[in-house]
């Protein structure tokens, strides 16, 4: 894979021929994928909805890793509204960060501001201004201009503007290309925002060499290199979720470096002395491990997402695998699931036969509906943002969800209140942003993922078991407002078929 | 000539119009934008008005026509016009809005004409223009309230005491329910009849019959002028505006002025007002033990919108006894809006005049505070900046921190607050604001 040479990252429509609406069950979606519906030959990579909500973009979406890196400055490149959202982690995001270094600063970022005159003039002037500004003010290592649909549509050649301001500033400037229109696939953000940590962050770290050469300290650095993976965290992870893969990895005499969320920008240089790239989720990295493959000759593995103790087993056993550790992996295996299958015991009595419905992420979601069964619970719906081949290896953790009903819909909360009229749940598991609707159905809910809170490996099980437990002890809270609340949709909606807005769209 | 802006204390013209929508019920704005728009801005105004929460038709619930690249090469006519139609039929509500994002005004789709084929719906489904490099929140709010006020407001004739209240911004003041809740309060012990369009008590109802108001009242030198000259020219409506009213001697002057707009008896006026103080310094009282037991005296430094600025500082000084030596006001201004701003700062009866700055970005605080107090060159007897408190937003916390000095965030965005119905206007929101700045000084003890 080599798209560095273009300004920006392809839309995931056209690279992954991802799908973003589709009504079907589990057991659909894999005769899709094993018919090639998806990745092959897309035949249904361009279905789309004639009444559809707002959903996200890919410049959302990007900030979810730009706003965390450490030591960076974010500059909007776009009228005054884009990037706004980031108010909604001004403050978590801080203490985020000084989980990774106590000194960190908060969230700093710029807007250019672009009005009426600029739209007719071109924002080259502002954001000059502004890049200058946030290299003089706040000195820092990392300059990011992220822009916005009105500057790509004005034509401000934002790259030639940046190599010229590049001379005049001591921070590295990365453009990140995430203007919302030009896909339909949010998860595109993740390839925008690599594309230009790629570019601009990804190179060989200057180290100071011997004078002499020195076998043995050629041995060690090597050894060390031999050792050293790097694992590659989402915005959506907890600093405890990261510790515990450490804590598994640092097990098997493997050394962890977490990148690219929360990290410094050399970070990246120094991700290059590494013998493997680690995925938890396909949609995230696949674009960036795909390109370090083939330029730094770094392997990587893509696998499950290790969420759920098959999972996790899973998630490990690859790692081991590419070690030749796969031995002392099963040891580590054994001994974890021993002890946890033991304490969720009292778990499973209060929680056997709930019925779940999933929605958020296609990896997470999947991923999460393995601890599910492993307490008892049932699975009786999905809903995942988008839809494309990563999928795959998930599925094979789950038994007996052929008949689960899969929706597809980036958020359309509209879409998952008409399903929840014909299917009786118990407990939401819900990707943020769409509780609005979902709480005023009145059943409890336990958020998705949450960087506060342990998901990933073997504690994440007992974790959401626990938090699963508490949360279906008391559902009074969205019980309540669900009497005293009204949805906003019409009674009509809910008698039509829950997929009838999806239309398949022909292809220009 | 604008500039880039460090840390937008608003979002955009859409963002405004959005959170207006969202304060009337059963409001369905339709967005024709591109997919992010309307996500993004929910992630904007529900944390920064203090977890406002997306209402009724709010959140990820709005609905969009998401125009992607295909609809902005070949124009995003039809995709509008099919997803008003399926809006119609999905989505309950009371009067729909399309609202326009950047790129479909830039593309020059017709909006007027794709939603006048829906004049024969049975309810109204109005027009609004709001790209987002038309102005900020501020300006989407007048362009919502303009054109209701055009296209909705039903023409009748003039009630003598019934007014309207402008001027306080839904979410962009995360106090605005219970900010207009107290408005009306005070205004009906005039014997008002008073319609504030958002809030408590009222609906879609309220905006249809606000052309029976024989004032509207302004409480803001910057905000709502636009909808008040609207209704001016379109109902015959005059307006007065007040600015913000905070604490007893505000609220008084405040109740004077709408008084006297409206020739209401004075005597019933100074009744009213004399009421109020009572009881307001029935409350205050308690505090006159700690507050000189421990000295409770602070300076302060207010970072706030043009609403909230300068009312709080005269509040400060005037009532509090503090001394509110920088105030920023934050807003993007005409000169013609700081000049009159800068007359409420005048003749305080502590004698104070307070530093004000207009300037939009957050890294400026830290400036402006070392200009008024050069900071500390290792002298031996050093007349240091403290003790302070600051009044401002969620953005102001790392210069708190950093100078040791407590934070009470009152103005966009809040984020590390929850804000249900309180207030901090009048009388019983300047007693909120004593007990929350106190509260903030004896937290300890």
């Amino acid at each position: 894979m080599n798209y560095l040479e273009a300004i920006s990252a392809p839309a995931r429509e056209n690279r992954l021929r991802a799908n973003i609406a589709f009504g079907g069950t589990c057991g659909d979606i894999k005769g899709c994928l094993k018919k090639g519906c998806f990745s092959g030959n897309g035949c249904l990579n361009l279905a789309g909805r004639r009444f559809s909500q707002t959903q996200g973009c890919q410049f959302t979406l990007s900030l979810a890793i730009l706003n965390t890196l450490r030591n960076a400055v974010v500059i909007m490149h776009s009228p005054i509204g884009c990037g706004t959202c980031t108010i909604s982690n001004v403050g978590v995001n801080k203490t985020f960060k000084q989980l990774r270094d106590p000194n960190s600063e908060g969230i700093i970022w710029l807007s250019t501001n672009l009005d009426e005159a600029d739209v007719i003039s071109g924002g080259e002037r502002k954001l000059r201004e502004a890049v200058l500004f946030a290299d003089k003010e706040f000195r820092p290592e990392t300059i990011i201009v992220a822009n916005g649909c009105v500057p790509s549509l004005i034509g401000d050649d934002i790259d030639s503007i940046i190599s010229d301001l590049q001379n005049q500033t001591a921070a590295t400037i990365v453009p990140i290309h995430c203007e919302g229109f030009k896909t339909k696939v949010m998860a595109t953000a993740y390839d925008a925002v690599y594309h230009g940590i790629l570019k601009k962050l990804v190179k060989k770290p200057e180290r100071q060499r011997y004078l002499v050469n020195d076998d043995v300290e050629a041995l060690k650095e090597s050894y060390k290199i031999g050792r050293n993976v790097n694992v590659f965290n989402v915005g959506s992870m907890s600093r405890a979720d990261e510790l515990e893969l450490k804590r598994l990895l640092n097990a098997l005499g493997l050394n962890v470096t977490f990148i690219p969320c929360y990290a410094e920008p050399e970070d990246f240089q120094y991700s290059l002395e590494s013998s493997l790239n680690i995925s938890i989720c396909g949609t995230h990295d696949d674009y960036f491990l795909e390109h370090i493959k083939e330029k730094y000759d770094i392997p990587f593995i893509i696998d499950t997402m290790p969420i759920g103790r098959k999972n996790t087993d899973r998630w490990l056993l690859k790692i081991a695998a590419h070690f030749g550790l796969e031995n002392e992996a099963r040891k580590l295996i054994e001994t974890e699931n021993a002890e946890l299958d033991k304490c969720l015991e009292s778990f499973r009595e209060t929680l056997k036969g709930k019925r779940a419905f999933i929605s958020g992420g296609e990896v997470r979601i999947l991923a999460t509906a393995e601890i599910l069964q492993d307490l008892g619970m049932k699975l009786v719906g999905f809903k995942a943002h988008h839809f494309d081949e990563f999928i795959e290896p998930v599925f094979d953790a789950l038994e007996n969800v052929d008949d689960v009903v899969f929706d597809v819909a980036t958020n359309q909360p509209f879409e998952q209140a008409n399903l929840l009229k014909r299917i009786k749940a118990d407990i939401l598991i819900t990707h943020t942003g769409g509780n609005n609707i979902l709480a005023k159905i009145g059943l409890p809910i336990l958020p998705l993922f949450g960087p506060a809170y342990n998901y990933l490996g073997y504690s994440g099980v007992f974790e959401v078991a626990r938090r699963l437990n508490r949360v279906i002890r008391n559902g009074q809270f969205n019980k309540q407002l669900s009497l005293h609340t009204k949805l906003p949709y019409k009674e009509e909606w809910y008698k039509k078929d829950p997929f009838t807005y999806i239309v398949e769209q022909d292809a220009v | 000539m604008s500039k880039f802006v460090d840390r937008p204390r608003y979002t955009c013209t859409l963002g405004g119009a959005l959170a207006t929508l969202r304060a009337i019920p059963r409001a369905i704005p339709i967005i024709h934008a591109s997919a992010g728009c309307g996500h993004n801005l929910h992630n904007a105004i529900n944390p920064g008005g203090g977890y406002l929460g997306g209402g009724y038709c709010g959140g990820l619930s709005l609905p969009s026509s998401n125009v992607t690249e295909r609809d902005i090469v070949f124009g995003g006519e039809n995709r509008l016009r099919e997803q008003i139609k399926t809006t119609l039929e999905v989505m309950d509500g009371d009067i729909y809005l399309v609202l326009t994002g950047c790129m479909v005004e830039m593309i020059g789709d017709d909006l007027d004409a794709v939603v006048s084929e829906f004049s024969d719906y049975d309810k109204p489904v109005l027009p609004v223009h709001t790209p987002s490099f038309r102005g900020n929140s501020f300006t989407g709010y007048e362009l919502v309230l303009s054109s209701l006020i055009r296209k909705y407001v039903k023409k009748q004739s003039k009630i003598p005491g019934n007014v309207n209240i402008l001027g306080i911004v839904p979410a962009q003041d995360p106090f605005w329910q219970g900010n207009l809740k107290e408005i009306k309060r005070l205004l009906e012990k005039l014997g008002l009849k008073v319609n504030t369009l958002f809030g408590e008590g009222e609906g879609l109802e309220s905006i249809r019959n606000a052309g029976s108001a024989s004032l509207n009242i302004v409480v803001s030198d910057t905000y709502g002028i636009t909808a008040a000259r609207t209704f001016e020219e379109v109902h015959g409506i005059p307006y007065i505006t007040t600015g913000l009213p905070i604490g007893a001697e505000a609220t008084g002057n405040f109740l004077r002025a709408v008084s006297d707009a409206l020739s209401i008896d004075k005597t019933l006026t100074e009744f009213v007002i004399a009421q109020e103080e009572l009881i307001y310094y029935s409350y205050l009282e308690r505090l006159a033990d700690i507050y000189n037991d421990i000295d409770l005296q602070r300076y302060a430094v207010v970072v706030a919108d043009a609403n909230y600025a300068p009312a709080l500082s005269k509040f400060l000084s005037d009532e509090l006894g503090w001394l509110p030596e920088l105030v920023v006001i934050t807003d993007l201004l005409e000169e013609s809006q700081k000049y009159i701003l800068l007359e409420r700062f005048k003749n305080y009866q502590s004698g104070l005049t307070p530093v004000v700055k207009f300037d939009t970005d957050a890294s400026s605080i830290k400036k402006y505070l070392a200009e008024i107090r050069p900071p500390n060159r290792n002298q031996r007897y050093y007349d240091s900046f403290s003790p302070a408190v600051i009044l401002g937003s969620v953005y102001e916390r790392d210069i708190a921190g950093e100078f040791g000095f407590p934070l009470l965030t009152v103005s966009f965005p809040v984020t590390n607050r929850v804000v249900l119905n309180r207030s901090y206007v009048g009388t019983n929101g300047a007693l909120s604001l004593a007990e929350d700045l106190l509260g903030l000084l004896v937290a300890g003890r």
